[in-house]
């Protein structure tokens, strides 16, 4: 079942209601003091500074974001140690100069330490915990080191109801577990009993379970815990000892890299680009020679992954067809150190992270044109700023937006040089404020419903508006018109946003309908039984989890794959993002031709680079139709 | 099943009926979709405004007929994604050319229709993504649907109402679109499913 898609037309009558600040989405936290550090005592209790230890840090940013009551699970013999971390930790940690302060949940939370002895005592515990208390839930793991912010972005994002903090990038290999995801949505993932093939993304040990899930939390919970009370099933172990090879080969390419890297600095930085010299590792992992260092990390991260309970669950929510969706870490900090070495490490890397230039730079919209990227995000963030410490909300801004464009509109429509000229400068300066709208909603979180549909409409409302400015303008000056070339832009640009729409739910209609194997299976794919595949199939650890079978590959599939494969080639990204003509692009253009030229050169440029961008799209979407 | 691209299509009473008929052909909903739009645009293209009207007219009916062929039906196939757009391009290229054929302000009353149902189509795929709501019925009756509205379009062109009919068709939709569209959001309704966000400009990797 899709989301998003409708429901019955009838429209229950409902109470007025102001759609912000929306209600606290996460009401209780779940930590997982689990694993074992080198000491023999919690990892968690490691101490993070001289006030705080790991997990009372940690405590005290899942109540921050919301949380009122914080479980904390743990082994019974670390019961005493867990209590006294949690006590020493200070009262509350500094929030001044957080845009979103207020939306954190103040007072000192209620904190609970609970004793299991075992992964599966863990999870009947959450099974207990979930049934116990109303409101959405947050489980982590308790050795999770990250910024406020990253929690925040998962907690209180009305996007993600259901989701995990994940990240693209390097952070949290090769130990966190990996995941699958497709439009936003995890569609696999790994555990230290179940393969993922394909990841795309790591999972960050932070699981935020909406209201509406929590039987299906439940039921998963029960259902791991009943499994895996006596014994694991057949191939899990398999699968936890293939993971444990994967990392042998992780750990001796990074350390080969870093030695290839000393002999020659300057050839190696391309990352994991298949061209470049790899290791030859032996086909058995147990064979592969690792530092001392190296072979002690993987013995402690070993005793560290039969507990986490948090990938498990993710597992086993994303198998029973719930949508779990994906919060990104962004750039900002996280680690998850079980040593006191790796807690030092921790807080020399923190330092270079500024927690507000971090959220400023990451309320930029990931995948923007190139237009949009470096002529107007590079300063339009430092006006959400300003915006924010005004207290302008983002439907304020989207509202001045939208009568910019208007004015801009009226103003082309004189047809007059002069007008033109500040029809041009007045749509710029719309575009503008229409990026700050939504870099403040990220900037502050506040994401609203509404704000989204004003957004969305606005756009397409100050866009048309300016195609029929220009073209009373041109009627009003010049003897013909461009109502003709004006109705095809107009046309052209709507087929275009239909195709992208009806593309995005054709996918999701994919997604919506994907059949998932039962938990017991170690494999994420239908019908494939318990064998988990040898580790000696092992690539670049760009997948380290993933290698399809080799079965011939189609010639749209092999187009595809090199498609994809110049994105590596530096700039050749944002040719690719230019070609399909966004819409910083077009008001780029819009302004340029009209201020230089005239309405009918802005129209005649719209529609020759948006039939370049629709034919491009087209293709691509082709393409990829052909190679399902 | 998929809701989402049945919805987009905005179908009326003539795709419903059409249907029934195209249910029965072994050929893919996106393969008439596109026919439809190809026998609309291709004569548009290279007659354009010095085209007979009726001739006009009858490219336009054939264009939805079998453009409505596609419709009607719950999407399948790894090209339904072409369904929306195909009909999207059959209709605002036929409305666009019949204002052309009648001359005088045709072409801006078309636009002016053409702005009207663009809120319409784009509100079609926002409230859906936002609320995960579709507009009442009563609103797709006034609406009359693509094929309607095409189907009203060449009428108005054989009754020499044309540029005047459109403005007004212009005016009704604007109304009775923005009007329920915002009234919507007064009395909100709480969507008990996720709204799923996509990027608009998702131009695929």
């Amino acid at each position: 079942m899709t989301t998003g898609v409708t429901p019955p037309r009838a429209q229950t009558p409902a109470p007025p209601r102001p759609p912000a600040p929306a209600p606290a989405a996460v009401t209780t936290a779940i930590l997982l003091a689990t694993a074992p550090g080198e000491d023999g005592d919690a990892a968690a209790t490691l101490r993070w500074d001289a006030s705080e230890t790991v997990i009372g840090r940690l405590a005290a940013q899942v109540a921050s974001v919301g949380a009122a009551s914080v479980h904390v699970i743990t082994r019974p013999e670390w019961v005493a140690s867990v209590e006294r971390a949690l006590g020493r930790r200070a009262a509350a940690p500094g929030l001044a100069g957080d845009p979103a302060s207020t939306l954190a949940g103040g007072g000192a939370p209620a904190v609970a330490v609970e004793a299991s002895p075992d992964p599966s005592g863990d999870l009947r515990a959450i099974a207990r915990i979930a049934r116990d208390s109303g409101g959405g839930l947050l489980i982590a793991q308790g050795e999770v080191l990250t910024q406020r912010e990253a929690l925040a972005g998962l907690a209180a994002d009305p996007r993600v109801s259901t989701g995990i903090l994940a990240t693209v990038g390097r952070v949290g290999r090769p130990f966190q577990q990996r995941t699958r995801s497709a439009r936003g949505r995890v569609v696999s993932a790994a555990s230290p009993y179940h393969g993922v093939t394909k990841p795309t993304t790591t999972f960050l040990g932070v699981l935020k379970v909406a209201e509406a899930d929590r039987e299906t939390l439940i039921a998963s919970a029960e259902r791991l815990a009943a499994i895996t009370a006596d014994g694991l099933p057949e191939g899990w172990d398999d699968e936890i000892q293939r993971k444990m090879g994967i990392w042998r080969a992780v750990l001796a390419r990074a350390a080969w890299r870093q030695e290839m890297d000393r002999e020659s600095p300057l050839e190696h930085d391309v990352d994991d680009d298949n061209d470049t010299p790899e290791l030859e590792l032996p086909e058995d992992p147990s064979e592969i020679v690792l530092s001392d260092e190296d072979e002690a990390e993987i013995a402690r991260r070993g005793k560290v992954v039969p507990n986490d309970v948090a990938a498990m669950l993710v597992v086993a929510l994303v198998r029973s067809g719930a949508q779990v969706g994906v919060s990104h870490l962004r750039k900002l900090f996280w680690a998850r150190p079980i040593t006191p070495a790796g807690i030092e490490r921790a807080r020399l890397d923190i330092q270079e992270y500024d927690e507000d230039k971090v959220l400023l730079d990451s309320s930029v919209k990931a995948a923007d044109g190139f237009f949009t990227t470096f002529f107007v995000s590079p300063y339009s963030k430092y006006i959400a700023r300003w915006a924010a410490r005004r207290g302008l909300t983002p439907n304020q801004v989207t509202t001045i937006s939208v009568l910019i464009g208007f004015a801009a509109a009226a103003a082309f429509a004189t047809g007059e040089r002069w007008g033109l000229i500040t029809g041009a400068v007045l749509l710029q300066i719309a575009f503008t404020t229409d990026c700050v709208d939504g870099q403040l909603a990220r900037y502050t979180r506040q994401f609203s419903k509404l704000g989204a549909w004003l957004d969305s409409v606005f756009d397409r409302t100050k866009e048309y508006a300016v195609f029929a400015g220009l073209a009373i303008g041109y009627s009003a000056t010049q003897a013909g018109d461009v109502w003709v070339l004006a109705g095809a832009a107009l046309t052209l640009q709507t087929v275009r946003h239909q195709m992208d729409f009806s593309f995005g739910a054709a996918r999701q209609q994919v997604i919506g309908e994907t059949k998932y194997p039962p938990i017991e299976q170690p494999s994420d794919r239908l019908g494939a039984g318990v064998a988990p595949k040898p580790a000696r199939e092992v690539t670049a650890d760009a997948g380290p989890e993933a290698v399809d079978p080799p079965r011939p590959v189609s010639l749209p599939r092999r187009v595809l794959g090199l498609w994809r494969r110049l994105d590596r080639m530096p700039g050749l990204i944002w040719v690719k993002r230019m070609v399909a003509f966004p819409i910083g692009e077009r008001f780029a253009v819009i302004s340029i031709t009209a201020a230089l030229w005239d309405a009918e050169t802005t129209f005649a440029v719209l529609l020759a680079w948006g039939g370049v961008a629709a034919t491009y799209t087209f293709a691509g979407r082709f393409l990829r139709s052909v190679a399902r | 099943m998929n809701q989402a691209l049945t919805v987009y299509r905005d179908d009326g009473q003539f795709a419903v009926a059409l249907a029934k008929l195209g249910r029965h052909v072994p050929v893919p909903s996106a393969v008439f979709a596109v026919l439809g739009a190809l026998l609309v645009l291709v004569p548009a293209l290279l007659a354009g405004e010095d085209a007979d009207e009726s001739a006009a007219g009858a490219a336009v009916i054939w264009g939805m007929l079998i453009g409505g062929l596609a419709t009607g039906r719950a999407e399948t196939g790894s090209f339904r994604w072409l369904v929306p757009p195909a009909i999207r391009l059959t209709e605002y290229a036929g409305l666009l050319w019949l204002g052309a054929v009648a001359g005088g302000s045709g072409v801006p009353a078309a636009f002016a229709l053409i702005c009207a149902l663009a809120f319409r189509h784009y509100d079609l795929v926002y409230r859906l993504r936002h609320r995960g709501v579709t507009p009442p019925a009563w609103v797709d009756n006034i609406g009359l649907g693509w094929d309607g509205r095409l189907f009203v379009g060449v009428l108005l062109l054989e009754f020499g109402a044309l540029p005047a009919g459109f403005f007004i068709l212009a005016g009704i939709f604007a109304a009775v679109f923005v009007t329920e569209s915002v009234a919507g959001w007064t009395g909100t309704v709480r969507s008990q499913e996720t709204a799923v966000y996509e990027e608009e400009e998702d131009e695929g990797q």
